[in-house]
């Protein structure tokens, strides 16, 4: 038993943390957000040091040991505030990009940097439960045309490729019937913006879109089980993420209590407030542990009530403890100067993502048969 | 990072559950599980069939009849044991006294004391709490004055559990008085069926007697009694504490209940529908599953610490605080599940007999009982400022 990160993942994470701490500030983050050019410049640069090549295996052409080195770069991201997008992109997509028919060439280029991805589907959900929202599909010869608006694509803004979910048998919400495609982003009608955390995102709307067969993700008609899977993996690695930001958020706040004084004395000395930074670390190392054990699990069998435990524990913690370091950095965690607020935005953004705290409870309680016979 | 404990302590698994299978006797789990009062003979029983398999001291180095184990057997040990519903009792001298007189006994103290605790001859109470002293142990009172060969002890200790089944206390005693308050307390052993003792009992909240007051009236302890030196106590209590930060998280009992709320879940409701087909009860049972097993996995780690040598830091309050808040909302779902049975006071029959033979007779009471957890043994507000001093550092 051990909880250790290997020699490989720990320099992984140190180096991330390092580079983000000299090249990548507050001032730095928000910029970016209006200098796609910059941006770019930056993402070959993380490419070259090997971050994206963190999320995959030898086996599929990247340098995982395991799912912790992506994990481990994940935390480091989140103490960070990293806002470009390598969950939805490079841990997601690419993760569904193993399936597809030149498998080997797209992830050898995103692993270079050179193709950025984003996944249109499951509705207007924040990416959970695919057999919902899949836009439309129909039959035409060998190949489909596919139709149909999306409102919130995370990461479409800037992606040079799209993973469709389209619907090309059944009806809404059954599970057999959703058929995954990849389709050249320049070939969709985008609006981009942010959202609330500032990362990107598109509005899409597709028009009459000829795709054949060799857009085809998977088999068809089989794409859920797939994204599932796929979100599972993004679900614990947005937890690392998580996990990375409370750990910023409670020794920040503990300093900034530490030196702060009102009323004659550091605010450290009320226990009102030594208190609430404890249940902060109550909340924080408690999610550590849910996300380590559904971290550990991602290279076993999958084991979803696991993850969707940890999500639910993790998205709790969050809230909680980015409320708190809030509230105890006064006016200064509500400025946009300061970057606790937005460690608040971001694990905000984190909680509702791939299935809130409600979604993931119920799941979990459906996986495990909870009040209910076998 | 790995989860895996190896296939040596998962043979060991296999064997507890094995054992436990065969020699925990139905009627005693049962009545474990029920929440029903067990008796001390019962006890004594058990207890002698754990020794004769030479399980009982799970702390104890094996020189001393202990199975030596580290906290890794220990902690799967416990797991299958609160599984089995096998009971507890005797913890003061098993868990608490044996470590210490093995640590810091005199080789006389070790050879009179630690196989009659074997024996379930000794039953050992722990002396610590006091009037003025609850969780601010540094203000104790009970003094000790030597008189040659002897100390004459005076005063009183309060909340001390099973007292009344006890025919000894190990106390935490004041031998001296001026310098820093921690410096005079030592660690005292009292034999309890002599005069000047008395014991009276505290009835808790459901009708529990579990905790009593002890009365220490010019008793005349002999000196070889001390344990350590004089002003040795607090150093004690300090190994007392590491000994048991695992067991205040109390993974295995939870998980035994949460195993009962389960299945409670199942059972038809007023209506015929499973009880747990309310959706609101459903979700929180839920919820406190998904709390037991993240602090199942957070224990993991305190105990990866303690396996690689590593000190834990304060993640070990945490245990505490959450084991007990997860012990407290379990006993009220469980509550919940029970119909109007589980709302009876179950000890108020004229002639003392259980009111109902129902298993929902001890429901509510469990629930009030464990109330204490976030009190005693360091409030959960004394946890929090342990945290806060290591994290905020004032």
């Amino acid at each position: 038993m051990d909880f250790a990160y290997s020699e490989q993942q720990t320099q992984l994470k140190d180096s991330v943390d390092r580079f983000l701490t000299d090249r990548y500030d507050l001032r730095k983050r928000k910029a970016l957000m209006g200098d796609a050019a910059g941006a770019e410049a930056l993402w070959r640069e993380m490419a070259e040091l090997g971050w994206m090549g963190a999320a995959f295996s030898e086996a599929d052409g990247g340098f995982a040991e395991s799912a912790l080195d992506a994990f481990a770069v994940m935390e480091a991201f989140g103490r960070r505030l990293m806002a470009l997008p390598y969950l939805t992109s490079v841990v997601l997509c690419g993760d569904l990009l193993r399936h597809a028919p030149a498998a080997d060439d797209l992830i050898a280029s995103m692993i270079a940097g050179r193709l950025h991805l984003a996944l249109a589907a499951c509705g207007n959900t924040l990416l959970h439960s695919p057999h919902h929202g899949a836009l439309d599909a129909k039959r035409d010869g060998a190949g489909h045309v596919l139709n149909g608006r999306m409102s919130v694509v995370l990461g479409a803004d800037r992606a040079d490729k799209l993973l469709v979910a389209a619907r090309t048998a059944g009806a809404d919400g059954e599970r057999r019937g959703v058929t995954l495609f990849l389709a050249d982003a320049g070939k969709v009608a985008r609006r981009g913006f942010r959202m609330i955390d500032g990362l990107g995102a598109a509005e899409v709307e597709i028009d009459n879109l000829a795709l054949g067969p060799d857009a085809v993700i998977g088999d068809p008609d089989e794409a859920v089980p797939l994204i599932e899977a796929a979100l599972d993996r993004a679900t614990v690695m947005a937890c690392g993420e998580a996990v990375g930001s409370m750990s910023h958020l409670i020794p920040a706040t503990a300093q900034h209590i530490r030196t702060r004084e009102q009323y004659g004395a550091p605010l450290a000395k009320f226990q009102v407030l030594q208190h609430r930074m404890a249940d902060a670390f109550i909340a924080a190392e408690t999610a550590r542990s849910a996300a380590y054990v559904a971290a550990i699990g991602l290279d076993g069998a999958r084991d979803p009530a696991t993850i969707s435990s940890a999500k639910f524990q993790v998205g709790r913690s969050a809230r909680l403890t980015a409320y708190q370091a809030v509230q105890l950095h006064g006016g200064m965690g509500v400025s946009e100067e300061v970057d606790i607020g937005h460690h608040y935005i971001r694990l905000t953004m984190i909680d509702r993502l791939f299935g809130d705290q409600s979604f993931h409870l119920r799941r979990y309680a459906d996986l495990t048969q909870l009040g209910e016979t076998a | 990072m790995d989860l895996s404990i190896g296939p040596a302590a998962e043979r060991l698994r296999d064997e507890f559950r094995t054992f436990f299978a065969r020699k925990l006797p139905a009627g005693l789990a049962a009545k474990v599980r029920n929440g029903e009062p067990v008796a001390k003979e019962e006890h004594q029983h058990w207890h002698r069939i754990l020794n004769e398999q030479g399980w009982l001291g799970t702390s104890w180095r094996k020189e001393w009849g202990g199975t030596g184990w580290g906290p890794l057997e220990r902690f799967i040990y416990d797991e299958e044991y609160s599984a089995a519903w096998a009971p507890r009792a005797n913890v003061p001298s098993i868990d608490l006294l044996g470590p210490v007189l093995i640590e810091f006994g005199t080789e006389a103290q070790k050879k009179t004391h630690l196989p009659r605790i074997l024996n379930s001859d000794d039953w050992w109470c722990q002396g610590f709490s006091e009037p003025q002293a609850g969780s601010d142990l540094a203000n104790l009172q009970m003094r000790a004055v030597r008189d040659g060969d002897v100390y004459v002890v005076n005063g009183t200790k309060l909340w001390t559990s099973w007292a009344h089944t006890a025919n000894k206390i190990f106390c935490l005693v004041r031998t001296s008085v001026g310098g820093p308050k921690q410096a005079g307390i030592s660690f005292l052993l009292i034999d309890m069926e002599q005069p000047g003792v008395t014991v009276s009992p505290i009835l808790t909240l459901g009708g529990m007697h579990a905790v009593n007051e002890v009365r220490i009236e010019d008793v005349r302890v002999p000196v070889e009694n001390l344990v350590g030196n004089e002003g040795d106590a607090w150093t004690i209590s300090k190994f007392l504490l590491g000994h048991e930060r695992l067991v205040g998280a109390w993974i295995g009992p939870s998980l035994a209940l949460m195993g009962l709320l389960r299945e409670r879940l199942l059972r038809p409701g007023y209506d015929g529908r499973p009880i747990g087909a309310d959706p609101a009860l459903r979700l929180k049972a839920a919820e406190v599953e998904s709390d037991l097993m993240t602090l199942r996995y957070t224990a993991y780690r305190v105990l990866a610490d303690e396996l690689s040598g590593r000190e834990p830091g304060p993640v070990v309050s945490v245990l505490k605080v959450r084991g007990s808040e997860i012990q407290q909302a379990l006993t009220d779902l469980l509550m919940q599940t029970g119909g109007a049975e589980a709302m009876a006071h179950p000890f108020t029959l004229p002639d003392g007999r259980p009111v109902l033979a129902s298993e929902e007779a001890h429901l509510a009471q469990q629930f009030f009982d464990k109330r204490k957890l976030t009190i005693y043994g360091g409030s959960a507000e004394i946890q929090r400022n342990i945290i806060a001093r290591q994290i905020v550092g004032v």
